[in-house]
């Protein structure tokens, strides 16, 4: 069972050949294409990184613009309602106070017509009751 | 010293014969010159070569950057080696380490399983049999030795003479023992691996020699999870051996405070 001979030392460059032989088609190229694997594994991944990175400030740019845009908007609505509603109501002011102007001159003027109207038909009462009155005397 | 395990042979009636013998220290003889090398052995370690360099060659064929096949198992394969020689050693010092680490752990494990799933039986030889490459000591030692090799010389690589520093450093009083841990080690490495592989096939052998038919199954389960076990283990012990080198016992604190 324990018989060395020459198998030994044969066996050691044996054993050596094939380390060589080895090292040279599997050891090598798999240790390359194994680190290059994970060289682009990383570097891909460093890139997402950055890359979200980036899309995570634009995202934040866009929202802050967005809330900006917002407010700004919303304070231009609240200032254009507000001139819209002095407008209106100087408006509806001014409309009144032309109505009430209007119906002052209305009324005056009825007023006025209503007097001459009174003053032509008192004279015509009186030049019809002048005539009445000659017209009887006549016959008398 | 050859030893036969025919001493079972009191079970050997006719037909046991055909299913299994048990054949221990025979070995099938190549002369190369005046020297004895063991045929057996070479001739599954060719193999057990072979299959890994077509694997390779099959895996790195192609290689794309999303693998797919037989790339995808070998680059399994290759992060487990990696994983475990930069666990031993260290993510500083480990690169150049992988290719032995990985090579002996390919190197036993396709060894170990070639040995317990291959029917090497079917194939008949002039003397001894075919099993993994690892049920022979001289295997064992070889890559043990191999072991010792890499370790001595990375230590030496890293600190020049200032290596011998390791065996006095805590005090001189342990040079003994350190001197003893370069002869224990590879001697523990061999064996432990030798013993188990072997111990494995002699069970099941044992086991189909006397009943033959599924009861040697879960046996043969449990060796497949020991041979591979066994491969891990000694490339594991391997890369501690040469991060223990590497490092030493000066600047151990020093290492894990960086």
């Amino acid at each position: 069972m324990f018989d060395f001979d020459a198998t030994l030392p044969l066996m050691a460059v044996q054993f050596i050949l094939l380390m060589v032989v080895l090292n040279a088609i599997l050891f090598k190229p798999l240790t390359k294409v194994i680190e290059d694997r994970s060289t682009l594994i990383s570097n891909s991944q460093t890139g997402a990184k950055e890359g979200l990175e980036q899309v995570n400030a634009i995202t934040q740019q866009y929202e802050k613009a967005l809330i900006d845009s917002r407010r700004q908007y919303q304070s231009i609505i609240a200032k254009a309602q507000a001139e819209a509603q002095k407008t209106a109501s100087e408006k509806i002011a001014a409309a009144q106070a032309e109505a009430v102007a209007a119906r002052e001159t209305a009324t005056r003027e009825l007023a006025a017509q209503k007097i001459s109207a009174m003053a032509e038909l008192e004279k015509q009462v009186d030049s019809l009751s002048q005539e009445i009155v000659n017209k009887l005397l006549v016959g008398v | 010293m050859p030893l036969d395990i025919e001493m079972l042979n009191f079970l050997d009636s006719p037909n046991f014969v055909s299913l299994a013998a048990l054949e221990v220290g025979q070995h099938f003889y190549w002369h190369i010159g005046s020297l004895k090398v063991h045929g057996q052995v070479f001739l599954a370690t060719w193999f057990v070569m072979s299959v890994l360099i077509v694997a390779s060659l099959l895996a790195t064929r192609n290689i794309q950057q999303i693998p797919k096949g037989m790339q995808n198992l070998m680059e399994y394969a290759m992060d487990f080696i990696r994983e475990l020689t930069r666990n031993q050693i260290g993510e500083k010092e480990y690169r150049p380490w992988v290719p032995f680490i990985g090579t002996l752990f390919l190197f036993i494990f396709v060894c170990n399983w070639s040995g317990a799933l291959i029917p090497w039986k079917l194939i008949h030889l002039p003397e001894g049999e075919l099993a993994a490459p690892t049920n022979d000591i001289n295997t064992t030692v070889a890559l043990s030795l191999l072991v010792s090799i890499a370790y001595f010389y990375a230590g030496f690589k890293k600190k020049g003479l200032g290596y011998f520093a390791k065996y006095v450093q805590p005090t001189p009083i342990l040079l003994p023992i350190a001197v003893l841990e370069d002869f224990t080690k590879p001697l523990s490495l061999s064996f432990r691996l030798f013993g188990n592989i072997l111990a494995d096939e002699l069970v099941v052998g044992v086991l189909v020699l006397l009943v033959p038919l599924f009861v040697p199954l879960p046996v043969m389960l449990l060796g497949l999870f020991t041979s591979a076990i066994q491969a891990l283990v000694f490339a594991t012990l391997a890369g501690a051996y040469i991060h223990e080198a590497l490092e030493g016992h000066g600047d151990e604190h020093e290492e894990e405070h960086a």
